[in-house]
């Protein structure tokens, strides 16, 4: 599976309905935790030049609050849940302001704790996520503890290019955006997941799906 | 002079002639390297990703790896007239974005194991690597002028060096 390229359509549909079941139980969470409604996209399966990561989701300057997790166990993989700066402050206000029922400023609060606020839902996003692929997969798996950063999404993405660099010039990724609503002003928070299956993990996935 | 500029993408390797200037926006685990022979007025800048190329180069791109990159760097140099011996480097980039307590895998590493590379095969081929900004957590963004030969390194947070 070292070459990306030879993918037929209907394993990368089927890799979408992987990202497409994680999604849906990553929104509940995500609803649960914001006591919001959450819209969700259907997944894309994406072959993306690893050259062209961050052109390919957004302005490569623009400034992203990260989390990233890596799962270990039966089918391995890294995951990413990107938001706006700007998107993730107002995510940790509205979840501080639904703890201690008062609105306060995310740049009154220290930046500590706001990564701790945003670490902890970027896990539980992504731990739904993975939950749910495992369960239809029937692997077991451990989650590592959240790294989070914030910086330049073309930095952030580094970390795709050199998993995927290793083995060639494409990188294989399911990327779904999940958006609350119901928030004042009419603003939106939102967040995209990525997932970058290992590339030796995909035959297993393939196999388990029956594409292959 | 005016500069014009060039910037460059993921695994682009360039050499140019003054008065230009190269820039690499975004700099991860990446490695951004300078090289330049000031009397012959001759510039190059390489956008590397990873150490090493395993022998797996196919029709990837020469810039892409430290062990492949810094020798095509070199020769590219001498061709437009660059004198080795005359020829300095400076260096930017290789930081490590998320850090996993308690999990090692090799590509949250791999930022400095861009910069070790690199500097070995600037060593093997007797180059002075004269400056550097490696490592850390914090993306970076970096302009080489071949006006003063000076590399401006902009990290979020930390604001502008000159190195």
């Amino acid at each position: 599976m070292s070459d990306m390229a030879s993918f037929t359509e209907r394993q990368l549909d089927a890799i979408k309905e992987v990202g497409n079941i994680g999604t849906g139980n990553a929104a509940t969470a995500l609803s649960g935790l914001l006591a919001r409604m959450i819209h969700m996209d259907v997944p894309e399966t994406e072959l993306v030049s690893i050259y062209e990561l961050a052109e390919h989701y957004g302005d490569p300057m623009k400034i992203v609050g990260a989390v990233f997790v890596r799962s270990l166990g039966g089918f391995q993989c890294s995951l990413i849940f990107i938001q706006d700066e700007e998107d993730a402050k107002l995510m940790v206000e509205l979840l501080l302001k639904q703890q201690f029922g008062t609105f306060i400023p995310v740049d009154e609060i220290p930046q500590e704790m706001t990564d701790s606020a945003l670490t902890e839902v970027g896990n539980i996003v992504l731990s739904s996520f993975l939950n749910a692929i495992n369960m239809l997969l029937g692997t077991q798996h451990q989650i590592s503890v959240p790294g989070v950063a914030h910086d330049m999404l073309s930095s952030i993405l580094d970390v795709v290019a050199s998993i995927y660099g290793q083995m060639g010039e494409t990188a294989l990724l399911v990327n779904t955006e999940l958006s609350a609503e119901g928030l004042e002003e009419g603003r939106k928070i939102s967040g995209h997941i990525i997932l970058i299956p290992d590339p030796d993990s995909l035959e297993l996935l393939l196999r388990k799906l029956k594409v292959l | 002079m005016a500069e014009n500029t060039i910037v460059l993408g993921m695994a682009d390797l360039m050499v140019i002639r003054a008065p230009i200037k190269l820039v690499t926006l975004g700099l991860g685990s990446c490695i951004g390297l300078v090289v330049y022979d000031s009397t012959a007025k001759v510039a190059g800048m390489a956008h590397i990703m990873l150490p090493n190329s395993r022998g797996l180069m196919g029709s990837e791109k020469v810039g892409k790896f430290a062990d492949t990159a810094v020798p095509a760097l070199i020769d590219a140099m001498e061709k437009q007239g660059a004198v080795k011996s005359r020829i300095k480097a400076k260096l930017a980039g290789g930081a490590q974005m998320f850090a996993l307590p308690g999990m090692s895998a090799d590509f949250l590493t791999v930022g400095a194991k861009n910069v070790t590379e690199t500097k070995k095969r600037l060593s093997l081929l007797r180059i002075a690597l004269i400056a550097s900004d490696t490592g850390g957590n914090k993306g970076r963004t970096i302009e080489f002028s071949t006006s003063n030969w000076m590399l401006k390194v902009k990290t979020l947070g930390k604001g502008v060096s000159e190195i």
